[in-house]
C-alpha cells in the first residue's frame, strides 16, 4: 500500500534531482596539457602524464638532498614520481622554486571540480579570486576535522577581532590516504558591490564537496583568507594555488563561471477557474471565478479551493540570448508555453529547456489540480548553465522544507555497533544488496559486509549511517552510509577458479552463511561461512589510529584452485612500496601474509586476486 | 403490602444497576503500561518469555532487550539488558533450547549468549533465503514444532506499476518455511500475504492474514503441509522439486482471472464489481482447487480487527481467568485483543470468535504469557496507524480475578448453535427468542483489496432450549449455511444472580463444516417471543411531512456508523486508521461523491494513510447519504 507514497515520492525526487543536476551544466575542462591557462611562475610547476606518491614516505623525512649524499650511501628513493606527458599538473617546490601558479583569467561566481593527490605531510590551497583559500593537504586518519585540515576555509592571522577570521572547518574529515586522487567540487559566489564600491554581500561558498561528502553548506567568509593574493575583495580575480608548503598534483580539471541570471516576469496575470479539471482545455473552457494581477506565480491565488486551474500570462524577459532551464513543481497537472509555443508539461514537475532572443517572451504557465489531497504547491525555477536558479514565484507558493524529515542517525557509542540492513550499492537502487551489516567502530571508521557473498562492500570514515530510510514511516529496509565512502566490488570474494582466465562468478549456490560471532573485549564480528567444503572465517579491524582496516580470511579445507578477490577496478597497479593501487588510485592494498596476489584482466575491469591456501590472508585497505 | 414491597424491591435493585454502570472490560482485565527507560524505544516485534521469568522483546530497530522483573514485585521497576542488537527489522523470537531465535527479513538466526556476559555472542544463521530488496517483505517467527523445527512466514511484496498486486519475486516469499535447528529448509505452504499473526497451538501450526488483495477479510487458518491458503503469489514456486503444493500459477490463473489489465501505457487497477452475480467465494473455489485452506476462524474485517497479529493459547491453567484453552488474536490496526475458540468437526478446525480486549497504547504485534500468567503484549504502529496512536509499546494485560459475563464458547450442532456462558443466565429471558438475533455473510475471493459482505441474510432462531444449570442455550437456527460467518447477537441476555448484560454480546462463527447428528426435537425448544405478546397497536396515522435534508447530529449518526464499522477506522477530529471525519470534510466533496466513495474508495487520495479502505457497498444507501450528509456538516467556514 505504501507504494503509492513511494511512487509519489519518487516523481518528486526525479523533479528535485533534474534541478540539482543544473549545476553540471556547462561545465568546462580545462585541460593540463601546458600551463598557458597560468601566468609565469618560478619552474616549480609542470605538466606531466601520470604521478606516483608513497603513502608511506612523508615529505618531510625527506633529508635535503645534498646531505643526503654524504651521510647515505644509498639515497632515498624519491617519494613522487611521474611520468611524461600530459593532463597531470604537478607541483614539486624546492628552496628556489616556489611559486604559487595564478590562473591568468578571472572570476566571480564559479562552479569547479578537480581532482587533487597530496603526498604524505604535504599542504597546499587553493585560492578562490585569489583571495578565499580552501585549504589542501594531508588530513588523512585527523579525528575531528579544523580549518587547517583539506577542504577546511582558512582562518586569517588578524589579532583584531574586527578584522580577525577565524576559518570554517569542514562538517567532517573527509580526507583520502596520502598518494590517491581526491575529488573537490566547490560553488562559489563571489562577494557583491554597490556603485560606489561598498560590499553589500559577502563571498559565499554554496557548497564544498570533497569525496563526494558535503563538507560546507552555505557559509559565507566574511573577509579574505591568510596568505591572499591581495588583501581586499573585489567582483572578480583570478584562482591561485600555493605553491610554497609542498609538493601537489592535479587533475580533470572543470569549471564554469556563473553570474546572477537578471531574468523577470512582467505584467503578471491570473485567471482562476473552479474544477475538478481533467484536461487543460476544460480549464480554459471553463468560467474564470478570479482575475487579477500579480508579481509572481503563486497558487495562493486559488484561495481554498482544492480543486482548481490557474492560468497566468505575462512577459518573460530575458537578459540575453541563450539557452534556459526551466525546472517547475507543482501538485497537479501543469504546463509551460513561450511565444506560443509549448515547452512542456507533466505530473507534478516538468525539466525542460528552450532557448530564448534577448527581450520579452510571453509566458503562459498552467496548473490544475483535480485531486483534493495533493500538496498545494507551484515552484517555477530558471537558469542559464551559468547562472544559479532564479525563483518566479513567490515563498509561500512552495516554502523549501515542507518535504523533509526529521533524520534518523546512527553512530556507535562507547561500542562496535552492527546494524543490518539493504544497502543500494554506490547508491544505485537496481544494485540493492539485501543481506548486508554495518559495521561502525567508535573511533569513526566503518565498514559493510555482504552476509550473503562474504564480502566486504565498502569503507569508509566519519558519521556511521542514517538509517531514516529503514525507520521512518515503513521504510524501505534500507540505510545510507554517512560520510567519506570508497565503494569496493559487489558479489563473492571467495571462488574456485578452473583457470586462471576463469571469470569470477557473480553469485554462489555453495555459499552458505553462518553469521557471526562477536569478540568478548572488543565486540567486533568475525564472519563465519562455508563454500564448497571450505569453512571461512573472515574479520575486518582496524589499525589504533583508525586510519586503515586490515582485514584477514582464513579458510579451513580449502578446495584447490581457490581465490579470494581483494579488489576490482579500472586499472589496477604496483607500486613501488609493493602496494596495488586500484581504480586509478583510488585506495591501496598492501598484502600483509605471504601469498602473492595476481593482477588480470576481467573484461572491462581488473582485479587482484590472491591464491588461497590454508595460511591467513592478511591485507590492509588504505584509503 | 407484598406486592407494594415487591415493586419497591425492584425499583430499588434496578436502580442500584444503573448506578454501578454497565461493566467494562477493566473491571476484569487491566492493561498496565510498562515503564521504559527514557531513549530505549520498543517498537516490538517479538516477544518471548525465557524460563527465568524475565521477559525478551526484539524490536523492528534491530535490538533483543531482556527485562528483568516484568511483573514489578515489590514496586521495583523493571531492568532492560541490551541482549542483541543490529537484526534487520527482527518480527519474532522464540526461546528454544538456551538459545533465542528470531526472524530477520533475511534469514532466521539463532542469537546465544556463550559466555554467560547475558549478551549473545554468536549470531548464527540458521537458514538465509534470498530478498528482492522490496520494503514489504518482511519475515515472521519462528514458532517453533514439537519436533523443534521452526516455521517462519513470509510476507509478498507488491508491484512497481501494479502497487496493488502482491508478488513473489524470489522464492518463497508468500511461503511458509519450515526449518530445521539444523539448518535445513522445507518450503510448507503457501497462499500467505501479509502473514504477521503465527500460533503454535497443541502442536498445530496457525496463521491470521489481513485483508487485502485475495483475501476478503482477516481469519485465522490452520496451516499444514501442503496448504494453500488463497493468495496466489506463492504458486509461482510450485514447480520447484521441494514444494508440497502442486497446484501451477498457470493453472490457478486459467480458471481464476486475476484481473490484469493493461491499457493505453499503464496498467489498470482492479475495482470491486458492485452487484456482482454469483461472486467466487474461498470455499467455491476450493470446489475447483482442493489444496485451497479455509480460515478456520473468519476474522471479520473492522469487527474483529484490522491487520490480524500474534496467536497465542491461552495455557495459563485459570491464572488468566476463565479463558483457559482458549485462543487470543492481537490485532495492530484496531489496538485490541479477540478471542477465539475452535472445535475440529469432519476432521477440520472452525470456530468463533468474539472482542476480548481493547484499548491498548498502540498496535498489538506480539504476545506471550508472563510466569505468573499475566499477558506480555509487545506493540507498534509506525507505518500503519492504530486505534492506540502511541507509535510503539510494551504493555501487560492482568486478569484482575473477577469473571466477566461472556459468551465462554459458541459450537456448532447440527441444528444450530451451543452457547456455553461463564455464568448462569436468567432463564425467562434466555428463554425468549427476542434475546437473539443475527445474521450470515461471506466475502468475495478476487484480486481487488480486501471485500464487502456479501449474501448477508439475517439469522432465522426459531427456538432456543436453555440447559438445566443455565449455563448454556440451544439455539436451533433455519438457514444454517456451510462455509459462512454466522453473527449471534444476544443483547437480552443478562447473568441470573448479578443480572449483568453480556460483555461482548456478539459471536462470529465460521461454519465450514455442519456437524452431523441429532436435532433438537421440536418439543424441546422455546418459541417464545415478549415482542408477540404486545398487542399490536394500530399504527399512528401518518404524519404529513415534507421530505427534509436536515442533518443528523452526531448522536444521531453514531449508530450507523458503528453499524456499518465506519467507527472501526474513522473518528470525528482524530486520525485512527483513516482520516478524521472532519477531515474529509475538507476535501469538499459531495454528499454523492462521498457516498461513491463508500461504495468504491480511492485510497490513492490518501496517501498519507497506510491502510486503503475496502469498499463498503452492503451500507445502504439512505444510510451512507445520511453519513455523506453529516460529514459535510463538519466542513469549517471559509
Amino acid at each position: 500500500m505504501n507504494s503509492i507514497r513511494i511512487a509519489l515520492s519518487a516523481v518528486m525526487y526525479l523533479a528535485l534531482s533534474a534541478f540539482l543536476c543544473a549545476q553540471d551544466r556547462g561545465m568546462r575542462p580545462l585541460p593540463f596539457d601546458d600551463l598557458s591557462a597560468f601566468q609565469n611562475q618560478s619552474g616549480n610547476w609542470q605538466i606531466v602524464g601520470d604521478v606516483t606518491m608513497d603513502p608511506t614516505v612523508d615529505i618531510h623525512a625527506q633529508p635535503p638532498v645534498e646531505k643526503k649524499k654524504k651521510k647515505k650511501s644509498q639515497p632515498q628513493a624519491d617519494p613522487i614520481t611521474s611520468v611524461s606527458g600530459t593532463g597531470v599538473l604537478l607541483n614539486k617546490p624546492d628552496d628556489s622554486h616556489k611559486s604559487h601558479l595564478v590562473t591568468n583569467w578571472e572570476h566571480g561566481d564559479i562552479a569547479l571540480e578537480v581532482e587533487v593527490m597530496i603526498p604524505r605531510g604535504s599542504n597546499s590551497g587553493l585560492y578562490l579570486q585569489g583571495r578565499y583559500e580552501v585549504q589542501l593537504c594531508d588530513s588523512w586518519g585527523v579525528k575531528t576535522a579544523r580549518f587547517s585540515d583539506i577542504g577546511g576555509i582558512y582562518r586569517n592571522w588578524e589579532q583584531n577581532p574586527e578584522t580577525s577570521y577565524m576559518g570554517k572547518a569542514p562538517l567532517i574529515n573527509a580526507a583520502k590516504a596520502p598518494g590517491l586522487w581526491q575529488k573537490l567540487e566547490v560553488v562559489f559566489k563571489a562577494p557583491r558591490f554597490d556603485e560606489s564600491g561598498k560590499k553589500t554581500a559577502n563571498a559565499r561558498v554554496i557548497s564544498t564537496i570533497l569525496n563526494g561528502v558535503k563538507i560546507h553548506d552555505n557559509v559565507e567568509i566574511p573577509r579574505p583568507t591568510g596568505g591572499p593574493l591581495v588583501n581586499d575583495e573585489v567582483p572578480m580575480g583570478p584562482i591561485m594555488i600555493q605553491g610554497d608548503h609542498g609538493p601537489v598534483a592535479f587533475r580533470n580539471f572543470k569549471y564554469k563561471l556563473i553570474g546572477d541570471l537578471d531574468i523577470r516576469l512582467e505584467d503578471l496575470t491570473y485567471e482562476v477557474h473552479h474544477g475538478p479539471f481533467e484536461t487543460e482545455s476544460e480549464v480554459k473552457e471553463s468560467a474564470v471565478v478570479k482575475s487579477g494581477s500579480i508579481p509572481a506565480l503563486t497558487y495562493e491565488v486559488a484561495g481554498k479551493d482544492n480543486q482548481y486551474g490557474i492560468v497566468f500570462n505575462g512577459k518573460l524577459i530575458a537578459p540575453r540570448s541563450d539557452e534556459y532551464f526551466f525546472d517547475m513543481v507543482y501538485g497537479g497537472l501543469g504546463s509551460l508555453r513561450i511565444d506560443g509555443k509549448s515547452v512542456g508539461d507533466g505530473w507534478r514537475g516538468l525539466s525542460e529547456s528552450a532557448t530564448l532572443e534577448e527581450g520579452p517572451h510571453a509566458i503562459e504557465v498552467v496548473l490544475f489540480k483535480a485531486q483534493s489531497w495533493l500538496q498545494n504547491s507551484l515552484s517555477l525555477f530558471v537558469s542559464t548553465a551559468n547562472s544559479y536558479p532564479v525563483a518566479l514565484h513567490t515563498f509561500g507558493s512552495a516554502p523549501p522544507g515542507s518535504n523533509l524529515v526529521p533524520p534518523i542517525l546512527i553512530e556507535p557509542a562507547s561500542e562496535v555497533k552492527l546494524l543490518r540492513a539493504f544497502l543500494d550499492f554506490k547508491g544505485d537502487r537496481s544494485q540493492r544488496l539485501t543481506h548486508t551489516i554495518g559495521v561502525g567502530e567508535p573511533d569513526r571508521i566503518h565498514y559493510i559486509y555482504d552476509l550473503n557473498a562474504g564480502n566486504l562492500v565498502c569503507v569508509w570514515k566519519g558519521d556511521f549511517v542514517d538509517a531514516t530510510p529503514m525507520w521512518h514511516d515503513r521504510g524501505d529496509g534500507s540505510f545510507r552510509p554517512l560520510g567519506m565512502l570508497q565503494y569496493l566490488f559487489s558479489g563473492p570474494s571467495l571462488a574456485v577458479l578452473n583457470s586462471p582466465e576463469q571469470a569470477f562468478p557473480s553469485s554462489s549456490d555453495d555459499f552458505k552463511s553462518k553469521g557471526y560471532t562477536l569478540d568478548y573485549d572488543t565486540q567486533r564480528p568475525t564472519f563465519l561461512y562455508e563454500y564448497k567444503g571450505a569453512e571461512v572465517s573472515d574479520k575486518v579491524v582496524p589499525d589504533g589510529e583508525a586510519k586503515y582496516f586490515t582485514r584477514e580470511v582464513i579458510v579451513a579445507n580449502p578446495s584447490a584452485n581457490t581465490y579470494l578477490k581483494v579488489a576490482e577496478g579500472g586499472k589496477i597497479e604496483q607500486l613501488p612500496n609493493g602496494w596495488y593501487a586500484v581504480d586509478d588510485k583510488q585506495y591501496f592494498i598492501s598484502m600483509s601474509s605471504g601469498q602473492v596476489p595476481v593482477i588480470r584482466r576481467a573484461g572491462d575491469l581488473q582485479e587482484l586476486i590472491v591464491p588461497v591456501d590454508t595460511t591467513p590472508i592478511q591485507y590492509s585497505l588504505t584509503w | 403490602m407484598k406486592t407494594l414491597k415487591y415493586h419497591f424491591t425492584l425499583v430499588l435493585t434496578s436502580l442500584w444497576i444503573s448506578l454501578v454502570a454497565q461493566p467494562k472490560e477493566e473491571d476484569y482485565y487491566k492493561i498496565i503500561t510498562m515503564p521504559v527507560p527514557e531513549g530505549i524505544l520498543l517498537e516490538v516485534g517479538g516477544v518471548a518469555t525465557l524460563p527465568d521469568g524475565r521477559v525478551a522483546l526484539s524490536t523492528r530497530r534491530g535490538d533483543v532487550w531482556i527485562v528483568e522483573n516484568p511483573y514489578l514485585y515489590d514496586g521495583e521497576l523493571p531492568k532492560y539488558t541490551l541482549f542483541a542488537s543490529g537484526l534487520h527489522e527482527s518480527l519474532g523470537l522464540a526461546y528454544y533450547q538456551n538459545a533465542l531465535y528470531s526472524a530477520q527479513r533475511g534469514e532466521l538466526t539463532k542469537l546465544v549468549d556463550t559466555n554467560g556476559d547475558d549478551r549473545a555472542d554468536v549470531y548464527e544463521t540458521v537458514y538465509s533465503w534470498p530478498l528482492s530488496g522490496h520494503y514489504h517483505e518482511y519475515s515472521y517467527g519462528p514458532k517453533i514444532a514439537d519436533d523443534g523445527s521452526m516455521l517462519v512466514t513470509a510476507n509478498v511484496a507488491f508491484g512497481d506499476q501494479e502497487w496493488w498486486r502482491g508478488e513473489s519475486r524470489v522464492p518463497w516469499r508468500g511461503w511458509t518455511m519450515k526449518i530445521s535447528p539444523e539448518g535445513e529448509m522445507e518450503p510448507w505452504a503457501t497462499g500467505m500475504r501479509s502473514p504477521c499473526g503465527i500460533g503454535m497451538i497443541d502442536g498445530e501450526f496457525f496463521y491470521a492474514d489481513n485483508q487485502g488483495d485475495w483475501m476478503g477479510s482477516g481469519g485465522v487458518w490452520h496451516v499444514t503441509k501442503g496448504s494453500f491458503t488463497g493468495h496466489p503469489a506463492g504458486l509461482r514456486w510450485s514447480g520447484e522439486s521441494d514444494s508440497p503444493v502442486k497446484l501451477s500459477q498457470e493453472t490457478f490463473f486459467e480458471e481464476i482471472d486475476e484481473r490484469r489489465r493493461f491499457e493505453e501505457g499503464r496498467y489498470i487497477k482492479p475495482e470491486n464489481i458492485m452487484d456482482e452475480e454469483n461472486p467466487l467465494t474461498l470455499a467455491k473455489a476450493k470446489e475447483q482447487f482442493p489444496e485451497i485452506r479455509l480460515p478456520a476462524v473468519w476474522l471479520p474485517h473492522a469487527i474483529l480487527g484490522i491487520s490480524n497479529s500474534e496467536i497465542l493459547k491461552d495455557d495459563t491453567n485459570g491464572a488468566f481467568g476463565p479463558f483457559t484453552g482458549q485462543v487470543f488474536v492481537g490485532d495492530q490496526g484496531q489496538s485490541k485483543i479477540m478471542r477465539v475458540v475452535m472445535e475440529k468437526v469432519n476432521d477440520e478446525f472452525q470456530g468463533v470468535a468474539f472482542d476480548f480486549k481493547e484499548d491498548f497504547q498502540s498496535g498489538i504485534l506480539r504476545m506471550d504469557w508472563g510466569s505468573d500468567g499475566s499477558l506480555f503484549i509487545g506493540e507498534t504502529n509506525r507505518g500503519w496507524g492504530s486505534a492506540g496512536n502511541k507509535n510503539s509499546g510494551f504493555e501487560r494485560l492482568v486478569w484482575t480475578g473477577k469473571v466477566p459475563m461472556e459468551m465462554k464458547t459458541v459450537s456448532a450442532k447440527p441444528d444450530g448453535f451451543e452457547i456455553t456462558f461463564t455464568k448462569p443466565v436468567d432463564r425467562t429471558l434466555a428463554e425468549d427468542l427476542d434475546s437473539y438475533s443475527g445474521q450470515r455473510f461471506t466475502y468475495k475471493y478476487h484480486s481487488v483489496y480486501g471485500s464487502p459482505t456479501i449474501n448477508a441474510e439475517p439469522l432465522k432462531i426459531k427456538g432456543v432450549k436453555v440447559s438445566e444449570d443455565g449455563l448454556s442455550v440451544r439455539l436451533v437456527v433455519d438457514n444454517l449455511t456451510r462455509y459462512y460467518i454466522h453473527e449471534i447477537n444476544v443483547m437480552g441476555i443478562k447473568s441470573a444472580e448479578e443480572r449483568l448484560p453480556v460483555l461482548h454480546p456478539t459471536a462470529y462463527y465460521t461454519l465450514n463444516n455442519i456437524p452431523e447428528g441429532n436435532k433438537l426435537p421440536a418439543s424441546e425448544w422455546s418459541t417464545k417471543r415478549t415482542s408477540a405478546l404486545v398487542p399490536k397497536r394500530p399504527a399512528p396515522p401518518k404524519p404529513v411531512v415534507k421530505p427534509t435534508n436536515e442533518v443528523l447530529t452526531y448522536e444521531q449518526v453514531k449508530p450507523l456508523l458503528d453499524k456499518n464499522t465506519c467507527s472501526a477506522c474513522h473518528q470525528v477530529n482524530k486520525r485512527v486508521v483513516g482520516p478524521a471525519f472532519s477531515d474529509i470534510a475538507k476535501r469538499r466533496y459531495t454528499d454523492k461523491k462521498i457516498v461513491d466513495l463508500i461504495y468504491n474508495p480511492q485510497p490513492e487520495n490518501w496517501p498519507d494513510y497506510s491502510t486503503p479502505m475496502a469498499p463498503m457497498p452492503q451500507v445502504p444507501k439512505d444510510e451512507a447519504m445520511k453519513i455523506a450528509a453529516w460529514i459535510n456538516s463538519l466542513k469549517t467556514g471559509d
